[in-house]
Protein backbone atom coordinates (compact mmCIF):
# COMPACT_ATOMS: atom_id res chain seq x y z
CA UNK A 1 0.00 0.00 0.00
CA UNK A 2 1.63 3.12 -0.87
CA UNK A 3 1.11 6.00 1.41
CA UNK A 4 -0.62 9.36 0.83
CA UNK A 5 0.24 12.61 2.32
CA UNK A 6 -2.17 15.60 2.32
CA UNK A 7 -0.04 18.35 1.60
CA UNK A 8 -0.98 21.22 3.88
CA UNK A 9 1.00 24.44 2.72
CA UNK A 10 0.37 26.14 6.44
CA UNK A 11 1.73 23.37 7.72
CA UNK A 12 4.95 23.68 5.11
CA UNK A 13 5.93 26.79 5.76
CA UNK A 14 5.56 26.20 9.52
CA UNK A 15 7.90 22.90 9.43
CA UNK A 16 10.30 24.57 6.80
CA UNK A 17 10.80 27.45 9.51
CA UNK A 18 11.28 25.77 12.18
CA UNK A 19 14.04 23.78 10.92
CA UNK A 20 15.76 26.96 9.53
CA UNK A 21 15.33 28.70 12.74
CA UNK A 22 17.21 25.41 14.29
CA UNK A 23 20.18 25.76 11.98
CA UNK A 24 19.09 23.97 8.55
CA UNK A 25 18.60 27.36 6.44
CA UNK A 26 19.64 25.96 3.37
CA UNK A 27 16.42 23.12 3.36
CA UNK A 28 14.44 25.06 0.39
CA UNK A 29 17.45 24.77 -2.11
CA UNK A 30 17.15 20.90 -2.11
CA UNK A 31 16.02 19.54 -5.67
CA UNK A 32 15.60 15.90 -4.23
CA UNK A 33 18.54 14.28 -6.23
CA UNK A 34 19.65 12.17 -3.83
CA UNK A 35 23.33 12.56 -3.71
CA UNK A 36 23.66 12.83 -0.53
CA UNK A 37 21.87 9.62 0.38
CA UNK A 38 24.38 7.59 -2.03
CA UNK A 39 27.20 8.83 -0.02
CA UNK A 40 25.70 9.22 3.32
CA UNK A 41 27.07 6.10 5.82
CA UNK A 42 23.74 5.97 7.43
CA UNK A 43 21.51 5.62 5.24
CA UNK A 44 23.92 2.55 3.90
CA UNK A 45 23.51 1.00 7.54
CA UNK A 46 20.04 0.98 7.58
CA UNK A 47 18.74 4.31 8.86
CA UNK A 48 17.11 5.88 6.80
CA UNK A 49 15.17 9.21 7.28
CA UNK A 50 18.22 11.19 6.65
CA UNK A 51 19.29 13.67 3.83
CA UNK A 52 16.98 13.37 1.41
CA UNK A 53 14.15 11.62 3.18
CA UNK A 54 14.34 13.77 6.05
CA UNK A 55 14.04 16.86 3.56
CA UNK A 56 11.59 15.56 1.52
CA UNK A 57 9.18 14.83 4.72
CA UNK A 58 10.06 18.22 6.03
CA UNK A 59 9.33 20.34 2.58
CA UNK A 60 5.60 18.01 2.84
CA UNK A 61 5.06 19.08 6.59
CA UNK A 62 5.73 16.41 8.43
CA UNK A 63 7.47 17.27 11.33
CA UNK A 64 4.68 15.94 14.05
CA UNK A 65 5.11 12.91 11.81
CA UNK A 66 8.71 11.86 12.16
CA UNK A 67 9.60 13.25 15.52
CA UNK A 68 10.16 9.96 17.35
CA UNK A 69 12.02 9.10 14.33
CA UNK A 70 15.72 7.55 15.73
CA UNK A 71 17.45 7.87 12.38
CA UNK A 72 18.51 11.20 13.18
CA UNK A 73 20.23 10.02 16.12
CA UNK A 74 21.82 7.58 14.02
CA UNK A 75 23.89 10.59 11.42
CA UNK A 76 27.88 10.15 11.69
CA UNK A 77 28.08 14.03 11.07
CA UNK A 78 29.94 13.37 8.71
CA UNK A 79 29.54 15.86 6.44
CA UNK A 80 30.07 14.12 3.30
CA UNK A 81 26.20 14.35 1.95
CA UNK A 82 27.30 18.39 2.63
CA UNK A 83 30.48 17.78 0.39
CA UNK A 84 28.40 16.56 -2.34
CA UNK A 85 25.39 18.22 -2.34
CA UNK A 86 25.21 20.38 -5.71
CA UNK A 87 22.69 22.98 -4.28
CA UNK A 88 24.52 23.85 -1.20
CA UNK A 89 22.05 22.38 1.08
CA UNK A 90 24.42 21.56 3.59
CA UNK A 91 22.22 18.73 4.48
CA UNK A 92 23.49 17.40 7.65
CA UNK A 93 23.40 21.13 9.24
CA UNK A 94 19.05 20.08 8.18
CA UNK A 95 19.55 16.74 10.01
CA UNK A 96 21.27 18.54 12.83
CA UNK A 97 18.31 21.21 12.59
CA UNK A 98 15.68 18.18 12.81
CA UNK A 99 17.69 16.74 16.07
CA UNK A 100 17.81 20.18 18.04
CA UNK A 101 14.00 20.32 16.82
CA UNK A 102 13.38 16.91 18.56
CA UNK A 103 16.15 17.51 21.70
CA UNK A 104 13.58 20.65 22.20
CA UNK A 105 10.55 17.94 22.25
CA UNK A 106 12.96 15.64 24.44
CA UNK A 107 12.09 13.23 21.97
CA UNK A 108 15.95 11.82 22.36
CA UNK A 109 17.04 8.41 23.33
CA UNK A 110 17.58 8.58 27.75
CA UNK A 111 21.20 7.19 26.94
CA UNK A 112 22.20 10.12 25.70
CA UNK A 113 21.42 11.76 28.83
CA UNK A 114 24.93 10.52 30.75
CA UNK A 115 27.15 12.51 28.41
CA UNK A 116 24.93 15.78 28.94
CA UNK A 117 25.52 15.34 32.45
CA UNK A 118 28.82 14.56 32.44
CA UNK A 119 29.54 17.62 30.15
CA UNK A 120 27.83 19.56 33.38
CA UNK A 121 30.01 17.88 35.80
CA UNK A 122 33.06 17.67 34.06
CA UNK A 123 33.30 19.49 30.91
CA UNK A 124 33.75 16.18 29.52
CA UNK A 125 31.44 14.45 27.61
CA UNK A 126 33.25 10.92 28.13
CA UNK A 127 34.71 10.94 31.58
CA UNK A 128 36.32 7.96 33.20
CA UNK A 129 38.77 7.95 36.49
CA UNK A 130 41.66 7.01 34.54
CA UNK A 131 44.21 8.07 37.39
CA UNK A 132 45.63 4.43 36.94
CA UNK A 133 46.58 4.09 33.37
CA UNK A 134 47.34 7.15 33.05
CA UNK A 135 50.09 6.56 35.53
CA UNK A 136 51.50 3.30 34.15
CA UNK A 137 51.93 5.16 31.08
CA UNK A 138 54.65 7.76 32.35
CA UNK A 139 51.68 10.37 32.41
CA UNK A 140 50.67 13.30 35.51
CA UNK A 141 47.61 11.60 36.84
CA UNK A 142 45.33 14.30 36.63
CA UNK A 143 44.71 15.43 32.43
CA UNK A 144 45.26 19.30 32.33
CA UNK A 145 41.84 19.71 31.41
CA UNK A 146 38.39 20.78 33.06
CA UNK A 147 38.04 17.25 34.66
CA UNK A 148 40.69 18.50 37.55
CA UNK A 149 40.30 22.20 37.52
CA UNK A 150 37.37 23.76 39.67
CA UNK A 151 37.78 27.42 37.69
CA UNK A 152 36.88 25.52 34.26
CA UNK A 153 34.10 23.59 35.64
CA UNK A 154 32.40 26.68 37.11
CA UNK A 155 32.73 28.27 33.68
CA UNK A 156 31.03 25.24 31.90
CA UNK A 157 28.31 25.04 34.69
CA UNK A 158 27.40 28.57 34.07
CA UNK A 159 27.38 28.44 30.35
CA UNK A 160 25.00 25.34 30.26
CA UNK A 161 22.57 26.10 32.82
CA UNK A 162 21.69 30.21 31.47
CA UNK A 163 21.80 28.31 27.93
CA UNK A 164 18.29 26.65 26.65
CA UNK A 165 20.06 23.38 27.33
CA UNK A 166 19.67 24.62 31.21
CA UNK A 167 15.54 25.49 30.51
CA UNK A 168 14.93 21.60 29.22
CA UNK A 169 16.03 20.33 33.05
CA UNK A 170 18.72 18.34 31.71
CA UNK A 171 20.67 19.16 35.35
CA UNK B 1 60.44 26.29 17.17
CA UNK B 2 56.82 26.58 16.46
CA UNK B 3 54.40 26.26 19.46
CA UNK B 4 50.91 24.89 19.47
CA UNK B 5 48.40 24.79 21.76
CA UNK B 6 47.78 20.48 22.79
CA UNK B 7 44.03 20.23 22.89
CA UNK B 8 43.11 17.39 24.38
CA UNK B 9 39.79 16.35 24.17
CA UNK B 10 37.78 13.62 26.14
CA UNK B 11 38.91 10.26 24.22
CA UNK B 12 42.35 10.81 24.55
CA UNK B 13 43.25 11.67 28.22
CA UNK B 14 41.08 8.97 29.84
CA UNK B 15 40.99 6.12 27.43
CA UNK B 16 44.06 6.12 25.03
CA UNK B 17 46.56 8.15 27.49
CA UNK B 18 49.47 6.42 25.42
CA UNK B 19 48.36 8.36 22.46
CA UNK B 20 48.41 11.84 24.23
CA UNK B 21 52.01 10.70 25.73
CA UNK B 22 52.82 9.94 21.85
CA UNK B 23 52.02 13.45 20.94
CA UNK B 24 53.99 14.33 24.01
CA UNK B 25 57.23 12.41 23.07
CA UNK B 26 57.38 13.20 18.96
CA UNK B 27 56.43 16.86 18.61
CA UNK B 28 59.14 18.35 20.56
CA UNK B 29 61.70 15.73 19.24
CA UNK B 30 60.61 16.88 15.72
CA UNK B 31 60.76 20.42 16.23
CA UNK B 32 57.84 21.04 17.67
CA UNK B 33 56.71 22.38 20.83
CA UNK B 34 53.41 22.05 22.65
CA UNK B 35 51.85 23.72 25.74
CA UNK B 36 48.83 22.78 27.31
CA UNK B 37 45.42 24.02 26.95
CA UNK B 38 44.68 24.26 30.57
CA UNK B 39 40.83 23.50 31.86
CA UNK B 40 40.01 22.90 28.15
CA UNK B 41 36.17 20.95 27.94
CA UNK B 42 35.01 18.74 25.10
CA UNK B 43 35.01 20.08 22.15
CA UNK B 44 31.42 19.62 22.73
CA UNK B 45 30.64 16.17 21.08
CA UNK B 46 28.05 15.88 18.49
CA UNK B 47 25.61 14.25 20.76
CA UNK B 48 25.93 16.96 23.01
CA UNK B 49 25.19 20.80 23.16
CA UNK B 50 25.25 20.55 19.28
CA UNK B 51 22.24 18.17 19.26
CA UNK B 52 20.58 20.38 21.46
CA UNK B 53 21.58 24.58 20.98
CA UNK B 54 23.54 26.09 18.00
CA UNK B 55 24.57 29.28 20.18
CA UNK B 56 25.54 27.10 23.22
CA UNK B 57 27.40 24.53 21.29
CA UNK B 58 29.37 27.94 19.19
CA UNK B 59 29.69 29.53 22.93
CA UNK B 60 31.57 25.94 24.38
CA UNK B 61 33.78 25.58 21.25
CA UNK B 62 34.92 29.05 21.59
CA UNK B 63 35.62 29.13 24.93
CA UNK B 64 38.14 26.53 24.18
CA UNK B 65 39.20 28.40 21.06
CA UNK B 66 39.90 31.69 23.50
CA UNK B 67 42.51 29.14 25.84
CA UNK B 68 44.62 29.37 22.94
CA UNK B 69 43.89 33.09 22.03
CA UNK B 70 44.79 34.09 25.26
CA UNK B 71 48.27 32.92 24.78
CA UNK B 72 48.23 33.75 21.35
CA UNK B 73 48.86 30.16 19.74
CA UNK B 74 47.05 28.00 17.40
CA UNK B 75 45.35 24.79 18.51
CA UNK B 76 46.15 21.24 17.50
CA UNK B 77 43.98 18.12 18.50
CA UNK B 78 44.06 15.03 17.96
CA UNK B 79 40.73 13.83 17.30
CA UNK B 80 38.91 14.24 14.21
CA UNK B 81 35.86 14.68 15.87
CA UNK B 82 37.38 17.88 17.96
CA UNK B 83 38.17 18.65 14.93
CA UNK B 84 35.41 19.18 12.96
CA UNK B 85 33.20 20.50 15.76
CA UNK B 86 35.40 23.20 17.15
CA UNK B 87 35.99 24.31 13.37
CA UNK B 88 32.53 24.13 12.40
CA UNK B 89 31.59 26.22 15.06
CA UNK B 90 34.10 29.06 14.31
CA UNK B 91 32.68 28.67 10.65
CA UNK B 92 28.90 29.30 12.38
CA UNK B 93 30.32 32.13 14.45
CA UNK B 94 32.48 33.87 11.63
CA UNK B 95 29.29 33.52 9.47
CA UNK B 96 27.05 35.49 11.56
CA UNK B 97 27.88 38.88 13.04
CA UNK B 98 24.91 38.33 14.72
CA UNK B 99 25.37 34.90 16.39
CA UNK B 100 29.21 36.01 16.73
CA UNK B 101 27.65 38.97 19.46
CA UNK B 102 25.27 36.24 21.01
CA UNK B 103 28.40 34.05 21.90
CA UNK B 104 30.33 36.79 23.07
CA UNK B 105 27.67 37.82 25.29
CA UNK B 106 27.54 34.24 26.60
CA UNK B 107 31.57 34.39 26.86
CA UNK B 108 31.04 37.52 28.83
CA UNK B 109 29.50 35.67 31.88
CA UNK B 110 32.93 34.55 32.12
CA UNK B 111 34.50 36.96 31.56
CA UNK B 112 35.95 35.34 28.05
CA UNK B 113 35.64 36.90 24.48
CA UNK B 114 36.04 35.21 21.55
CA UNK B 115 38.31 37.09 18.37
CA UNK B 116 38.76 34.57 16.09
CA UNK B 117 42.29 34.92 16.06
CA UNK B 118 43.48 31.52 16.52
CA UNK B 119 42.76 28.26 14.07
CA UNK B 120 42.05 24.93 14.73
CA UNK B 121 44.49 22.20 12.76
CA UNK B 122 45.08 18.60 13.61
CA UNK B 123 48.12 16.42 14.52
CA UNK B 124 47.96 15.14 11.25
CA UNK B 125 48.27 18.63 9.66
CA UNK B 126 50.90 19.39 11.76
CA UNK B 127 52.75 16.84 10.74
CA UNK B 128 51.95 17.13 7.42
CA UNK B 129 52.65 20.86 6.88
CA UNK B 130 54.89 22.14 9.83
CA UNK B 131 57.09 19.61 9.97
CA UNK B 132 57.04 17.61 6.91
CA UNK B 133 57.77 13.85 5.58
CA UNK B 134 61.04 14.27 4.38
CA UNK B 135 61.57 15.51 8.33
CA UNK B 136 60.04 12.55 9.61
CA UNK B 137 61.37 10.25 7.20
CA UNK B 138 64.84 11.86 8.41
CA UNK B 139 64.63 11.71 12.16
CA UNK B 140 63.57 7.66 11.85
CA UNK B 141 65.33 4.74 13.76
CA UNK B 142 63.70 2.23 12.78
CA UNK B 143 62.02 1.78 9.42
CA UNK B 144 58.95 0.46 8.33
CA UNK B 145 60.22 -1.09 5.39
CA UNK B 146 58.42 -3.27 3.58
CA UNK B 147 55.73 -3.38 5.92
CA UNK B 148 51.75 -3.26 4.66
CA UNK B 149 49.38 -0.51 6.23
CA UNK B 150 45.98 0.25 5.30
CA UNK B 151 44.95 3.77 6.61
CA UNK B 152 41.75 5.33 8.11
CA UNK B 153 42.00 8.97 7.87
CA UNK B 154 38.10 9.51 9.75
CA UNK B 155 35.55 11.44 8.44
CA UNK B 156 35.91 14.84 9.94
CA UNK B 157 39.09 15.69 8.99
CA UNK B 158 38.10 15.94 5.60
CA UNK B 159 34.23 17.14 5.39
CA UNK B 160 32.96 19.79 5.13
CA UNK B 161 36.32 20.57 3.66
CA UNK B 162 34.92 24.16 2.76
CA UNK B 163 35.31 25.44 6.62
CA UNK B 164 38.79 23.43 7.30
CA UNK B 165 42.14 25.42 7.32
CA UNK B 166 43.72 22.31 5.73
CA UNK B 167 42.17 20.41 2.49
CA UNK B 168 42.84 17.65 1.02
CA UNK B 169 43.17 17.59 -2.82
CA UNK B 170 40.67 15.53 -3.41
CA UNK B 171 38.78 15.04 -0.20
CA UNK B 172 37.23 11.29 -1.45
CA UNK B 173 40.63 10.20 -2.45
CA UNK B 174 42.71 11.71 0.74
CA UNK B 175 46.30 11.26 0.71
CA UNK B 176 48.04 13.50 3.78
CA UNK B 177 47.98 9.73 6.10
CA UNK B 178 49.25 7.87 2.85
CA UNK B 179 52.08 10.17 2.57
CA UNK B 180 52.62 10.28 6.37
CA UNK B 181 52.50 6.42 6.73
CA UNK B 182 54.97 6.35 3.53
CA UNK B 183 58.04 8.38 5.22
CA UNK B 184 58.22 5.97 7.79
CA UNK B 185 58.69 3.56 5.22
CA UNK B 186 55.75 1.43 4.65
CA UNK B 187 53.49 0.23 1.47
CA UNK B 188 50.17 1.93 1.83
CA UNK B 189 48.16 0.14 -1.08
CA UNK B 190 44.64 1.53 -1.93
CA UNK B 191 41.53 -0.06 -0.70
CA UNK B 192 38.74 0.36 -2.21
CA UNK B 193 36.12 1.45 1.09
CA UNK B 194 39.38 3.68 1.81
CA UNK B 195 37.67 6.82 2.89
CA UNK B 196 34.35 4.67 3.76
CA UNK B 197 32.72 5.46 7.71
CA UNK B 198 33.86 2.92 10.43
CA UNK B 199 30.19 3.62 12.10
CA UNK B 200 32.05 4.85 15.29
CA UNK B 201 29.85 7.58 16.85
CA UNK B 202 26.43 8.85 17.10
CA UNK B 203 25.61 5.39 15.12
CA UNK B 204 27.41 3.23 17.38
CA UNK B 205 25.84 4.40 20.75
CA UNK B 206 22.16 4.84 18.82
CA UNK B 207 22.57 1.55 17.36
CA UNK B 208 25.26 -0.86 18.00
CA UNK B 209 24.63 -3.72 15.48
CA UNK B 210 24.23 -1.00 12.44
CA UNK B 211 27.48 0.48 14.25
CA UNK B 212 29.08 -2.87 13.30
CA UNK B 213 27.67 -3.86 10.26
CA UNK B 214 29.30 -0.68 8.72
CA UNK B 215 32.80 -1.63 10.63
CA UNK B 216 32.88 -4.96 9.20
CA UNK B 217 32.34 -3.89 6.15
CA UNK B 218 35.22 -1.87 6.18
CA UNK B 219 37.29 -3.83 8.09
CA UNK B 220 36.76 -6.92 5.44
CA UNK B 221 37.65 -4.32 1.95
CA UNK B 222 40.82 -4.01 3.96
CA UNK B 223 41.42 -7.91 4.78
CA UNK B 224 40.61 -9.04 1.61
CA UNK B 225 41.92 -6.68 -1.06
CA UNK B 226 44.87 -5.59 1.37
CA UNK B 227 45.46 -7.69 3.82
CA UNK B 228 47.43 -5.56 5.71
CA UNK B 229 50.07 -6.04 8.43
CA UNK B 230 48.76 -3.44 10.86
CA UNK B 231 45.80 -0.29 10.41
CA UNK B 232 47.54 3.30 11.26
CA UNK B 233 44.87 5.97 11.86
CA UNK B 234 44.63 9.62 13.07
CA UNK B 235 41.34 9.49 14.42
CA UNK B 236 41.11 8.60 18.17
CA UNK B 237 37.29 7.42 17.69
CA UNK B 238 38.14 4.87 14.50
CA UNK B 239 40.99 3.72 16.72
CA UNK B 240 38.68 2.63 19.42
CA UNK B 241 36.50 1.45 16.89
CA UNK B 242 39.25 -0.89 15.37
CA UNK B 243 40.56 -1.86 18.36
CA UNK B 244 37.08 -2.70 20.34
CA UNK B 245 35.00 -3.77 17.41
CA UNK B 246 37.67 -6.60 15.83
CA UNK B 247 37.35 -8.31 19.77
CA UNK B 248 33.43 -8.48 19.39
CA UNK B 249 33.32 -10.14 15.84
CA UNK B 250 36.50 -12.33 17.03
CA UNK B 251 33.81 -13.37 19.96
CA UNK B 252 31.02 -13.65 17.86
CA UNK B 253 33.17 -15.57 15.47
CA UNK B 254 32.62 -13.32 12.45
CA UNK B 255 36.30 -12.89 11.77
CA UNK B 256 39.12 -15.42 12.26
CA UNK B 257 41.83 -13.09 11.98
CA UNK B 258 42.56 -9.95 14.23
CA UNK B 259 44.88 -6.69 12.56
CA UNK B 260 47.10 -4.81 14.91
CA UNK B 261 45.97 -0.91 15.28
CA UNK B 262 47.57 2.02 15.62
CA UNK B 263 47.08 5.58 15.86
CA UNK B 264 49.50 7.44 14.00
CA UNK B 265 51.67 9.15 16.26
CA UNK B 266 51.96 6.20 18.55
CA UNK B 267 53.70 3.83 14.92
CA UNK B 268 55.73 7.48 14.42
CA UNK B 269 57.08 7.56 18.29
CA UNK B 270 57.98 3.48 18.27
CA UNK B 271 60.01 4.21 14.77
CA UNK B 272 61.32 7.56 16.54
CA UNK B 273 62.74 4.49 18.84
CA UNK B 274 60.28 5.58 22.18
CA UNK B 275 59.52 3.39 24.77
CA UNK B 276 56.54 1.27 23.80
CA UNK B 277 55.64 0.97 27.49
CA UNK B 278 54.42 4.36 27.37
CA UNK B 279 53.65 5.55 24.11
CA UNK B 280 51.96 2.14 22.80
CA UNK B 281 50.69 0.28 26.06
CA UNK B 282 46.94 -0.05 25.62
CA UNK B 283 45.23 -1.79 23.23
CA UNK B 284 42.39 -4.92 23.32
CA UNK B 285 43.48 -6.27 20.11
CA UNK B 286 46.95 -7.54 20.55
CA UNK B 287 49.81 -5.45 18.73
CA UNK B 288 53.15 -6.69 21.28
CA UNK B 289 54.02 -8.60 18.03
CA UNK B 290 54.06 -5.71 15.97
CA UNK B 291 55.76 -3.43 18.29
CA UNK B 292 58.94 -5.86 18.43
CA UNK B 293 58.69 -6.24 14.95
CA UNK B 294 59.11 -2.08 14.28
CA UNK B 295 62.04 -1.76 17.24
CA UNK B 296 64.00 -4.91 16.01
CA UNK B 297 67.37 -4.76 15.66
CA UNK B 298 67.33 -5.66 11.74
CA UNK B 299 64.24 -2.49 11.47
CA UNK B 300 67.40 -0.16 12.80
CA UNK B 301 68.71 2.25 10.28
CA UNK B 302 72.43 2.43 9.59
CA UNK B 303 73.22 6.45 10.31
S1 LIG C 1 22.28 16.29 -2.53
FE1 LIG C 1 21.43 18.29 -1.97
S2 LIG C 1 19.90 18.74 -3.55
FE2 LIG C 1 20.38 16.54 -3.70
S3 LIG C 1 18.81 15.55 -2.41
FE3 LIG C 1 20.60 15.90 -1.12
S4 LIG C 1 20.22 17.87 -0.14
FE4 LIG C 1 18.82 17.73 -1.88
S1 LIG D 1 26.44 13.86 8.08
FE1 LIG D 1 24.86 12.41 8.69
S2 LIG D 1 23.35 12.62 7.11
FE2 LIG D 1 25.21 13.50 6.27
S3 LIG D 1 26.25 11.84 5.19
FE3 LIG D 1 27.05 11.85 7.27
S4 LIG D 1 25.76 10.38 8.40
FE4 LIG D 1 24.67 10.93 6.50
Amino acid sequence: MSEYIKLDSEKISEAVKTIQDFGGTGILKCVQCGACSAVCPGVKAGFPVLCRLLIKKVLNGQLEEIIEETSTWGCQACNRCTEICPQGVRPQEVVFAFRRYQANDLAFSTSAMTSQMNLHSYGHAVFTDATELRKKVGLPPEAPTSAYNEKAQKEIQTLLENSPMGELGLY
Amino acid sequence: MEKLGLYLGCNIPFKAPDIEQSFRKIFPALGVEIEDLEGATCCPAWGTAPSFDLDTWCTISSRNITLAEDKGIDIMTGCNSCYGVMNEAKHFIEDSPDRKKRVNANLKTIDREYKGTSNVFHVSHVLYEKVGPEKIKESLVYSLDGLKVAIQPGCHILWPSDVYPVQEKNSFFPTILKELTQALGADVPHYSRLEFCCGMGGMRSTDVEKSLKLFTDKLMSMKEEIDPDMIVTTCSSCFLQFDMSQQILKERGVIDFSIPVFYYTQVLALALGFDPAQVAAISQTPRDEMIAEIQSDKRKIQK
